[in-house]
């Protein structure tokens, strides 16, 4: 099928399988490798984009969900946000695979819960793993974004 | 390999015509569901039929006292619904604690009762509020006890060419309370779920997550809150799994219904 979706700000038509995942396609056709996949069974996170703003698992999506609607992934924010900034002023990741979901999710919690209190960090984010256990930095880096 | 077609109506008449003519389809609401099953290759349908464009089924809404759930309505809309969390806050809990919101983004009302997957919160809630299902084929509208929409493990009491159209909870004064019980992490699956609703003096206990379908016995809904876990924990056969063995979730279900039921009378 032709998938018509506006990514990072711009519009496309892809060529996508009605039975794959959002993952794959951005993955294959853009080149977006920030978008990992992990578990593909929804739990881990590594695979989160924005659809119209929300976070939601690329591995789960299949593809034509997404038609006519936009994706964000965290090539589409260009580096200089202040949540990519906060997550690499407090070194909130070892490896990096996370990172990327865990920038997405923040990103709309900020957006939706201006006046964040540690335990709401720590619940908002719990459905994205850090194999590397760099938990405690993301929560600071993510209560740091809060009080930019 | 064959790439299913799409099907897309954009109306519930013409949904309901499709469920009907194409036996084949597999129906797809929030897709977080279908998705796992196609992803890990348990699903390959010769077609989908996606409900995402029918518009006027995302209500959350009040109606003569009682609330209507649109079966597409996301478990992140339920459980932000300042509606829900006024008059009817154990739903908006139940809701609020289903796994992650990247997938309360999607899950909608009608796909968790559809999937009919034991392992699940809202729909014991559900059960315990009263609730009644709506489901429709092109021949109308029948209205189902949440009770009776689950039969067993991954199974539904659907006929073959309806689909869920809403859900309607009853309203009024009531106490409810759902708690859930988790053996790994935060955003993981119930091991235990238990559900309980007082109104009119009449208290509905139900306990999912350990059974093909919510378990419900109205004739233990009465005594002491020690005295009706332990008539539910033996009541009950529990399913062993990676949450916890048969055993040790029925003591946990004698601890998480009283506790229920202690929460309720506070
Ligand atoms: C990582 C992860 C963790 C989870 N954790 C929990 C949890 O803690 N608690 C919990 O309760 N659930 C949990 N779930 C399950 C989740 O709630 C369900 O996957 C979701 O609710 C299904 O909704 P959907 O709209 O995405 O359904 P879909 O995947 O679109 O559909 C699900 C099924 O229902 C059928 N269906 C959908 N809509 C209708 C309709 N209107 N009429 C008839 N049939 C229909 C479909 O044919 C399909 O068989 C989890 C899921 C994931 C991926
Ligand atoms: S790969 Fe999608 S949630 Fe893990
Ligand atoms: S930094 Fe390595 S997985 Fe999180």
């Amino acid at each position: 099928m032709k998938l018509r979706v506006r990514i990072n700000g711009a519009d496309h038509e892809l060529e996508a399988r009605t039975d794959e995942s959002i993952l794959d396609v951005v993955r294959r056709e853009l080149g977006l490798l920030s978008v990992r996949e992990t578990c593909g069974i929804g739990v881990c996170g590594a695979c989160t984009v924005l659809l119209d703003g929300e976070p939601v698992s690329g591995c789960l999506l299949l593809a034509p969900l997404a038609d006519g609607r936009e994706i964000t992934t965290v090539e589409g924010l260009g580096g200089d946000d202040p949540v990519q900034q906060a997550f690499s002023d407090a070194h909130a990741f070892q490896c990096g695979y996370c990172t990327p979901g865990m920038i997405l999710t923040a990103k709309r919690l900020l957006e939706e819960t201006p006046q964040l209190t540690e335990d709401d960090v720590r619940a908002a984010m719990s459905g994205n793993l850090c194999r590397c256990g760099s938990y405690v930095k993301i929560v600071e880096a993510v209560l740091q974004a809060a009080n930019a | 390999m064959h790439e299913p077609e799409w099907l897309a109506p954009a109306s519930l008449e013409e949904a309901l015509a499709l469920k009907a003519e194409r036996t084949d389809a597999t129906v797809v609401a929030g897709g977080t569901f279908v998705g796992i099953l196609v992803n890990q290759h348990l699903l390959a349908p010769t077609a989908f039929l996606s409900l995402g464009g029918i518009r006027g089924l995302r209500f959350v809404a009040e109606h003569e006292g009682e609330l209507r759930l649109g079966a597409l309505a996301t478990h992140r809309a339920v459980e932000l619904s300042p509606l829900v969390r006024e008059k009817w806050p154990a739903l908006a809990r139940a809701f609020s604690l289903v796994a992650s919101p990247r997938v309360r983004n999607r899950a909608t009302v009608g796909g968790v009762l559809g999937d009919a997957d034991y392992a699940s919160d809202p729909p014991s809630m559900f059960v315990a509020l009263g609730a009644r299902v709506v489901v429709q084929s092109r021949h109308g509208a029948r209205e189902i006890p949440a009770e009776e929409l689950i039969v067993g493990y991954y199974e539904t009491s659907l006929a073959p060419d309806e689909l869920i159209v809403e859900v309607i909870v009853p309203g009024g004064p009531h106490r409810a309370a759902y708690r859930k019980f988790r053996t790994r992490s935060h955003e993981d699956r119930p091991s235990v779920g238990v559900a309980a609703c007082a109104r009119d003096g009449g208290l509905r206990v139900v306990v999912g997550a350990v059974a093909g379908r919510p378990q419900y016995f109205p004739e233990l809904c009465t005594g002491e809150p020690a005295s009706i876990a332990q008539a539910y924990a033996e009541a009950i056969d529990p399913i062993g799994d990676i949450s916890g063995s048969s055993e040790y979730r029925r003591r946990v279900i004698a601890v998480e219904v009283r506790r229920a039921l202690e929460e309720i009378a506070a």
